[in-house]
Formats: structure tokens, C-alpha cells, sequence
């Protein structure tokens, strides 16, 4: 222990306030454990200040512009005047507004909220190191830790996110004005999202990606209607090409990448946004003191009851593998603070839902029709198209459809993919469905509003079934 | 074009089969009518007909295969037959009524077969996050609980009835899905000894719903994976839990076979380490084991016959109360009329046994002690007196034990009811009898004394409220006029429903029975 330090004791110290670790800090107050949450930068972790939350303020936004901008088929005509400046300013009200209440709400709770960053001493001890020299440490000495430090974006070589026309998805959605052009490194959901809101806000985008397609690990007919709308959008797409550097030219910077034969390409831009993936954020813990393993990527692996290999150390979240999704992190958070309390709980469910919010958007959850035959079901597949739902076409977006798996001798819903308007919201039915182990026909069976876009769920159920009404069936 | 053709309902309530043989081949030609597969179903062995004129293009189940009605089990080419499957399919779901028609309708799948699908895929449990938690709490492994929800859900009360049964409880709870799945069945009670010693009858009465049939879980949930080779990898990814169970168990997690890949890198559960640890195990004690010996256990499926004569059991001996009054007859006459009437019967080509003289006798002590012959109807609060005399005689088979049954006993003379007793008999050890012919007896038999013994506790035909016992008929001491003499003797063993018999109706109709056979002349007055 340094000289200095005050020392502190706590039932729970739980690493980092994001959506993981502040939902563990507020269960385990809930649960009348002595809790302690250490966050070095912002409550509410990434994201809410950096990822999900900004990012869909400005997705919205700027679809709203670039809406009214382009509805002459609805007979409306204007043409938007974008501040990003101010477009910025309100997504940060936004996200005060939720910071702020994830503060409250830890305080109401009775955890006690502390400031910096966290070192493991041992598997009991932590330092807090607190922001900027001088401000010392202190030690916190805690019966059980919860590890959720979250992620970071990965660095290409070559592009240091601290070079000013280098951007990480966190610095892009702070831009005060609209760039020119921008390349965009990395066709992801992170890369994929933010091409579509610098292209609506008027930003000439080209995306270089090094796989051969966009949203790689979705199916292909599931990126097929967002490559569709990018292309639209006057996006323009390299494929097979990996970014090997920058270098400044004129009043932008010139883009370099190399393909597979090693043939070098330049791509003129302003700006540049690197967003090929993130990493966990396990190298500044010192967690070889607490004893605690990590796997070659820096992951932790854990159990069903998000226990590390020590036992009263937890890891949840981004740091505890993939998916990286904030909400599993929170789920992971909450089975941990019950664990700790002594509650029966475990990880146990059944499949997590996914979001991505290009346009269209995309919805996913529990298994593809490839992997419900892997794991030894006999799928059947129910598809609905949104050029088929009343709904859809009154929105003007229409492109896209709903598909569901489920085991043809049971019925049982095994996983849906949805792509197309509002894909992010319709996808959580399918998922109470599959966590309450429904069938085909519970769903089939289900009456859904008219005229929303819901129906076409209840659609696919029943083309799965072989009696859909709005569409031949298979 | 092509016809499927499913399982058809070879039975009332009939909701699965067993295939026991193909009759036909891939590629023979067959004509509509023509049997092409036996099946076993709980009652009877049913031969399958042919619904087209065609060639056989594909057989699906093996032989011995249980499967479930309603599931396609053979394909036709159909010559000259439009294609109509398309149109049939799609326009009309209800009308697919009879089930030899094809139709990709989603079938309805009977209710037993369902916790089997509920397991299918790779730790898949068709439960509310609710009832998962509820297993987690109770410690019980949610995995081997039988769903008795929609569609095989399992609920929260199958979770709580679960763990008061005891099956499965884990201690530690908490993690999900254990290693070693129990058998299902759980509640199923003392099993029935076989078709000899304390024999009592099967089945039969009116449609019979099947319960749950823990066939599934009989059959898949064994842990009798084969040998498991030894992986040779550099790394291996596992969860801390993983790595701490491989170390208990000795492990070496480079050596278990990966059950998944993680970015790229083989992973292991910490199922795979037990599996392996225990396979590793099991080649050990087999080496240790000098020359390889059979299997110390043999896993033998309990379904077909064998299950249903369980589940009548376990239905009759936990609805009733049963009471065994035993006395024994003295039957130097019965033997003699019998050694008479013999000669007469084999002119006729019928070979006489003691069998229709009990049966005769039964039904005059039956005529004068009626609360025998009835059945009490819970549902309905009545208890049925019946006027007519069908007696069910209780016969060891191959397959197990079934009961056979001669209708209208009092009509029928002694040579009728032999010939009709040894027609039965015969048709169920070769499996050939009707479910008509094992059905609706209203009083049975059971001569266990055929094989040997004296007395026994035989459990009733349910819902008959009287079975009656026959031990050896051989010569053992009796006293007479105070001196011990060698008299041939018939031991009894009357069991009774004691809710609606008592003990003192039940010596009532013994002792008329008795008399009856101890004096067989009587019978003519019947």
C-alpha cells in the first residue's frame, strides 16, 4: 500500500459504469449488498456516451434530413439546411439527460460511486487511481469484484486515433461540422451505420472494406437490402482491400489500402473513420495480481454465473466475450450481483437479440436455419416481405422481409432475421417467444394490430406453417 | 409422382409403432392393399397396407425403429398420377383427414413424443425464463424434466412436481443443464414382475389413454456415448469452470475433442470434459476387465408391450386397493370328470383342460356374488354391475403378458369355451389376435400354476374389481377325518377392488367357487 492511501472496505467493487456494470452496482444495491462503483470517465459507459445512444440520435437525425429531403413521391418537397454543430448539441442533451439519470439512480440505490481507475492489488485488494496528477489513490478491499471495463476500438496500424483527420466512431459523432468526404474503413454494423448517416448529412463516402461484403457474419440476404439502399445513397464500396496508411495531400489526406496481390490504392477524402471491431479493456487492470486468466484476445472467460476463474471475482460484458452488446452485458451484470447475493441465478438464456441500425434496419436473434440444422433440429422457414405488409408501403420503406426458424416436428421458434423497417423493434417479439419456448403457432395465432408492421411477423409464422394469407406459400 | 405415406392410426389411441419388419424392399413394386411393414404397436403386431399401386422409392425407419404416428415412414412412385401434392397441400388443410394422405401439413405430433424433441438440439430447453429459474432454485435439472405444457413446455409445476418426485435434484444448483441426464419415468412405480410368478393381466380395457411415454427418455438419455478419441491440440479454450472440473477429473483439456470453435480455436464445455473423463474411465476398467466381456448392464428400450403392461400395472395397483384372499379346493372330483370327459372332447378335436371348468365355475360364483363382476366408474360416482360374463384369461407371451378374452362364458358350453380359450391363447403368443379379442372382459384369470406355485397377489385387469388366481392343481396332503391323505388340490388366490368388494364377499365367492369346483356336476345346473 502507498503511503497516502486511504483504505476502504466494500461487499462488492464493480469496474467500470457501463451498461453492464451499472446495472450490477444497482442490483446488488437492490440485493442490500455494500456496493462500490468505479468508473475513470463517464457514467453509462460506452454506450450511452460514445456508442448506441449518440449514435442512434444521430442515425435519427439524420434520416429526418435526409427524409424530408427526398419525399417529392409523397409530394413533399424541402430542402433541409443540417447544423451539425447543433444536431451534436442535441444528441449531448440526450445523453446527459441519461448519464445523469444512471447517477441518480446508482445514488438511490445506495452505491457508492468513485472515481478512476481501477488496479487489482490481489484477489481482494484494488487501487483507485484517480484522473490526472497528483489526485493520489486509494485502496478498496472488496469481498467480490465485478469486471466490466468494456471495450475499445481496435487501431489499424498506421492510423492513431490521435491524429486529427483519423476518427474512431466516438470522435465521428462529435464532428462540428459535415465532412466533404469521408473514407470509412471497415464495413461493419459500427462502419455501415455511420456511412449512412454522413451520406444522408450530404458527406461523399467511400467504405474499403477487407472481406468481400458488407455486414460480414450476417447472412447475405440480410445485408443484400442495406448494400441495396448504400448504393443508393452514392456510397461507393472496395472490397478486398485492407487500409495500410495515410498521408496528408493538399486540404485532405490521401488513404492508402492494399489487396491481396499487394496492389496499392488511394482513396482522396477528408477525414478518415477506422471501425473494423473493438477489443476488451483488460490490459490496464493489472489483473495477474487477482490471479484472474485471459485468453489470446484479452477476453475473460467466464462461467454460467459469470464467475472468472477466481472465485469471487466476476467479469461481465464486452470483457467477457462476444457478442459485445450492451445488452448482455446488462443481463451478465444482474445474474452476477444475484450470484453474489446468493441467488440461484444463472445465464440460461436461450438466445440474444441483436440490433443494427443501418437502413434498413436489422434485427436478429437465436439461430439461422444453418444452425438450427447443425444443432440437430429439422428447421422449417416462414418469410414475409414488407413489399407485402400495407403497413411498410404507407411508410415508404418497404424493402426487406421477416423470417423465422423453427423445428418442423415441434414447432418450436428457434430464431428469426429480420431486415426492413423498424427490424430493431420487431425483433424482441421473437425473442419473448423463444425464451418462452412458443410455437409456430402460438405466434400464427397471435392477433397483431392493423395496420402495423408487426403483421408480418404473425405472417412468416404462418407462411412457416404453410398458410399465410398475404403470400404464396412455400 | 411421389406419394409419402404415414404411420397410419393402426389403433385407438394408438400414438406410436414400432417397425418390426419391412415386408417390402426399395424398388419393389407393390399394389394398393399389400401389406408392407408389420408394426408393433402397445397392443398388438398390425400389418401396414400399401394405399397405392406403385414402386416402393424409399423406406425411411429401420427396422425396430419406434416412431410416431403421423410421421412418414415410406415413399411411393406413383405412376400416372398427376402431380397433384402442390395443390393438395395448399388448398385444403382441414380436409387431409385420413392419414394415409400426404400433405405437408404441420402434424400435430402426439404429446409423448414431444420431451424427446424438446431435447433435441444442443442443450435446448423449451421453458419460461420462469420455470428455468424455478429449476435453478429447486435444483432440479430442468433438461431431464418431461414438459407437460403446450407442446411439451415444461411449466413450473412439472418443474415443482419434478423436484418432490426427487428426480434429478443437483446440489449446487445453479448451473443448467447437467452433465448426466437421468432416465424420464421417474414416477413410475414398482415395475411388474413377468408373465409368471405374480402374474396379473395387461391392458385392454376400453381405450386406454397411454401416458406419457417415457420411451424418449429411456432410449436417448442413457450416457452411452462410444469411445471418445483423444484430441491432440496445442491450445484449448474453457471456461474457468471448465478447466477447474478438467483438473478434478485429470484431464488433460488439449486431449478432450472440441465441442465448438471460439474465434477460431477450439473450445470445450465443461459436458465434453465429463464425457471424456468418463469415457477415459470406462476404457480403463475395460482394460482392467481381462478378456472384453459383454456389457455389465444391457439397455433394453421399454416401450411397446412391455410398457403398456407397466403402465396397467402401475394404473391398476395404484387405483385400486387390492386384497388376496387365498384358500385352496379340493378337486379329487374335478380330475376325474375331466379324465372322463377327455376322450369325448379329443373326438371332437378338442383338447380339454382344466381352464373351461374354472371358467364355468367362476361365472356361477359371479352369477351369485355379482359385486365381482363390476367396476366402479370414479368419474361418474357409479359402480357398474355388469349382466354379462366375459372372462379374460391371462397369457404369457413372448412379447409379455396379455389377456385374451372369451365372451359370453355363461352362454357356452364347456367344449365351445375350451376351443374357444385355446383359439385366443394361441392367436396372442403368435401376436396374431385382434384388439377386439383383448378387450372387454368383465372378470379375468390368471393360472399361473401352469409354470408352477402355489399362491400368489395377483393385481387386477383394471378396472375389474376380481382376478382370480390359479396355482398348481397337483396332490398334497389333506386331512380327512384326522388322518393327513394325498387328494389333488387347486390353491386360489382371489384378488379384489376393496372399494367396492369387501374381504367378506370375496371369501363369499371363493368359498361358491370351491364348491363349485370341488363338485363340478353342479355345473350342469348352470
Amino acid at each position: 500500500m502507498v503511503v497516502g492511501d486511504i483504505s476502504t472496505g466494500t461487499d462488492v467493487l464493480v469496474i467500470g459504469a457501463g451498461p453492464g456494470g451499472y446495472v450490477a452496482a444497482i442490483r446488488a444495491g437492490q440485493l442490500d449488498l455494500d456496493v462500490t462503483l468505479v468508473e475513470k470517465d463517464a457514467y453509462g459507459g460506452t454506450c450511452l456516451n460514445y456508442g448506441c445512444i449518440p449514435s442512434k440520435a444521430m442515425i435519427t437525425a439524420s434520416d429526418l434530413a435526409h427524409e424530408a429531403g427526398n419525399a417529392e413521391e409523397m409530394g413533399v418537397y424541402a430542402d433541409p439546411e443540417v447544423d451539425l454543430g447543433e444536431m451534436v448539441g442535441w444528441k449531448d442533451g440526450v445523453v446527459d439527460q441519461l448519464t445523469g439519470g444512471v447517477e441518480k439512480l446508482c445514488k438511490a440505490n445506495g452505491v457508492e460511486l468513485m472515481e478512476g481507475r481501477a488496479e487489482f492489488a490481489d484477489e481482494n485488494k484494488a487501487r483507485i487511481v484517480h484522473g490526472g496528477e497528483g489526485q493520489g489513490a486509494e485502496t478498496v478491499e472488496f469481498e467480490h469484484a465485478v469486471v466490466s471495463t468494456g471495450s475499445r476500438p481496435i487501431q489499424v496500424p498506421g492510423f492513431d486515433f490521435g491524429d486529427d483527420p483519423v476518427l474512431d466512431s466516438r470522435q465521428a459523432l462529435a464532428l462540428d461540422e459535415v465532412p466533404e468526404s469521408l473514407v470509412i474503413v471497415g464495413a461493419g454494423y459500427i462502419g455501415m451505420e455511420l456511412a449512412g448517416v454522413f451520406a444522408k448529412l450530404g458527406t461523399d463516402v467511400t467504405v474499403v472494406e477487407m472481406l468481400d461484403s458488407v455486414l460480414p457474419g450476417y447472412e447475405d440476404d440480410l445485408a443484400r437490402p442495406v448494400k441495396k439502399k448504400a448504393d443508393e445513397l452514392g456510397i461507393d464500396f472496395y472490397f478486398g482491400e485492407a487500409a495500410s496508411g495515410w498521408e496528408e495531400s493538399g486540404d485532405g489526406i490521401t488513404v492508402k489500402t492494399e489487396n491481396e496481390d499487394g496492389e496499392v490504392s488511394e482513396f482522396g477524402a477528408e477525414k478518415v473513420l477506422v471501425a473494423v471491431g473493438r477489443q476488451p479493456v483488460t490490459d490496464t487492470l493489472e489483473l495477474e495480481n487477482a490471479g484472474v486468466e485471459t485468453d489470446e484476445n484479452g477476453f475473460i472467460p467466464t462461467d454460467d454465473r459469470a464467475r472468472t476463474n477466481v472465485d469471487n471475482i466476476y467479469a461481465i460484458g464486452d470483457v467477457a466475450g462476444e457478442p459485445m452488446l450492451a445488452h448482455k452485458a446488462s443481463k451478465e451484470g444482474q445474474v452476477a450481483a444475484e450470484v453474489i447475493a446468493g441467488e440461484p441465478s444463472a445465464l440460461d438464456y436461450q438466445a440474444v437479440p441483436a440490433a443494427v441500425f443501418t437502413d434498413p434496419e436489422i434485427g436478429t436473434v437465436g439461430m439461422t436455419e444453418a444452425e438450427a440444422e447443425e444443432d440437430g433440429f429439422e428447421p422449417v422457414v416462414g418469410k414475409f416481405p414488407f413489399n407485402a405488409s400495407g403497413r411498410a408501403l404507407t411508410t415508404g420503406h418497404a424493402d426487406g422481409f421477416v423470417r423465422i426458424v423453427a423445428d418442423e416436428p415441434s414447432g418450436f421458434l428457434l430464431g428469426a432475421q429480420i431486415v426492413g423497417p423498424e427490424a430493431s423493434e420487431l425483433i424482441a417479439e421473437m425473442g419473448l417467444a423463444i425464451e418462452m419456448g412458443a410455437t409456430l403457432e402460438d405466434v400464427a395465432a397471435t392477433i397483431h394490430t392493423h395496420p402495423t408492421l408487426s403483421e408480418a411477423v404473425m405472417e412468416a409464422a404462418e407462411n412457416a406453417l404453410g398458410h399465410a394469407i398475404h403470400t404464396l406459400n412455400r | 409422382m411421389v406419394r409419402e405415406f404415414k404411420l397410419p392410426d393402426v389403433g385407438e389411441g394408438v400414438s406410436e409403432g414400432e417397425i418390426v419388419s419391412w415386408l417390402v424392399e426399395e424398388g419393389d413394386t407393390v399394389s394398393e392393399d399389400m401389406p408392407v411393414a408389420e408394426v408393433e404397436t402397445d397392443k398388438a403386431i398390425v400389418e401396414v397396407p400399401s394405399p397405392v399401386n406403385g414402386t416402393v422409392k424409399e423406406i425411411i425407419p429401420e427396422e425396430g425403429e419406434v416412431v410416431k404416428v403421423g410421421s412418414v415412414i415410406i415413399t411411393f412412385d406413383v405412376e400416372g398420377e398427376a402431380d397433384e401434392t402442390e395443390t393438395e397441400t395448399a388448398a385444403s388443410e382441414e380436409s387431409t383427414e385420413s392419414q394415409t394422405e400426404t400433405a405437408e401439413e404441420p402434424e400435430v405430433p402426439a404429446d409423448d413424443a414431444e420431451a424427446e424433441e424438446v431435447s433435441t438440439g444442443e442443450g435446448r430447453v423449451f421453458a419460461a425464463p420462469s420455470a428455468r429459474r424455478l429449476a435453478r432454485e429447486l435444483g432440479v435439472d430442468i433438461a431431464a424434466v418431461e414438459g407437460s405444457g403446450p407442446s411439451g413446455r415444461v411449466t413450473e409445476r412439472d418443474v415443482r412436481q419434478a423436484a418432490e418426485s426427487g428426480v434429478d435434484t443437483q446440489e449446487g444448483s445453479g448451473s443448467t443443464g447437467g452433465p448426466e441426464p437421468t432416465s424420464g419415468g421417474g414416477t413410475s412405480g414398482p415395475s411388474p414382475t413377468s408373465g409368471g410368478g405374480t402374474s396379473g393381466p395387461s391392458p385392454t380395457s376400453g381405450g386406454g389413454t397411454s401416458g406419457p411415454s417415457p420411451t424418449s427418455g429411456g432410449g436417448t438419455s442413457g450416457p452411452a456415448p462410444t469411445d471418445i478419441e483423444s484430441a491432440d491440440r496445442e491450445t484449448t479454450l474453457a471456461a474457468p469452470a471448465t478447466r477447474r472440473i478438467a483438473e478434478e477429473q485429470g484431464v488433460d483439456l488439449n486431449k478432450v475433442p472440441a465441442t465448438e470453435q471460439r474465434d477460431g480455436e477450439a473450445f470445450v464445455t465443461s459436458e465434453a470434459v465429463m464425457e471424456y473423463a468418463e469415457a477415459q474411465q470406462r476404457a480403463q476398467q475395460a482394460d482392467a476387465a481381462e478378456p472384453a466381456e459383454g456389457e455389465r448392464v444391457e439397455r433394453i428400450q421399454y416401450k411397446g408391450v412391455r410398457k403398456t403392461i407397466g403402465d396397467a400395472m402401475v394404473n391398476s395397483k395404484f387405483s385400486a386397493p387390492h386384497v388376496t384372499h387365498h384358500d385352496t379346493a379340493v378337486v379329487d372330483n374335478l380330475v376325474e370328470t375331466r379324465e372322463r370327459l377327455k376322450p369325448e372332447a379329443e373326438e371332437r378335436g378338442i383338447s380339454l383342460t382344466y381352464m373351461p371348468f374354472v371358467m364355468k365355475a367362476v361365472v356361477a360364483a359371479l352369477k351369485q356374488h355379482p359385486k365381482l363382476n363390476s367396476e366402479l366408474d370414479e368419474e361418474a360416482g357409479e359402480i357398474l354391475r355388469k349382466n354379462y360374463y366375459n372372462v379374460g384369461v391371462a397369457t404369457a407371451t413372448d412379447a409379455g403378458l396379455m389377456v385374451p378374452v372369451v365372451d359370453d362364458v355363461d352362454d357356452k358350453g364347456l367344449l365351445q369355451i375350451s376351443s374357444e380359450v385355446n383359439e385366443v391363447v394361441q392367436k396372442a403368443r403368435d401376436r396374431s389376435i385382434s384388439r377386439d379379442e383383448l378387450q372387454g372382459s368383465t372378470f379375468s384369470i390368471t393360472n399361473f400354476g401352469a409354470i408352477g406355485g402355489e399362491y400368489a397377489t395377483p393385481i387386477l385387469n383394471y378396472p375389474e374389481a376380481g382376478i382370480l388366481g390359479i396355482g398348481e392343481l397337483k396332490q398334497r396332503p389333506v386331512v380327512e377325518d384326522g388322518e393327513v391323505v394325498a387328494k389333488y388340490t387347486l390353491p386360489i388366490s382371489l384378488s379384489i377392488d376393496h372399494r367396492i368388494v369387501d374381504g367378506a364377499d370375496a371369501a363369499a365367492f371363493a368359498n361358491t367357487f370351491i364348491e363349485y369346483v370341488e363338485n363340478p356336476e353342479l355345473l350342469l345346473l348352470e
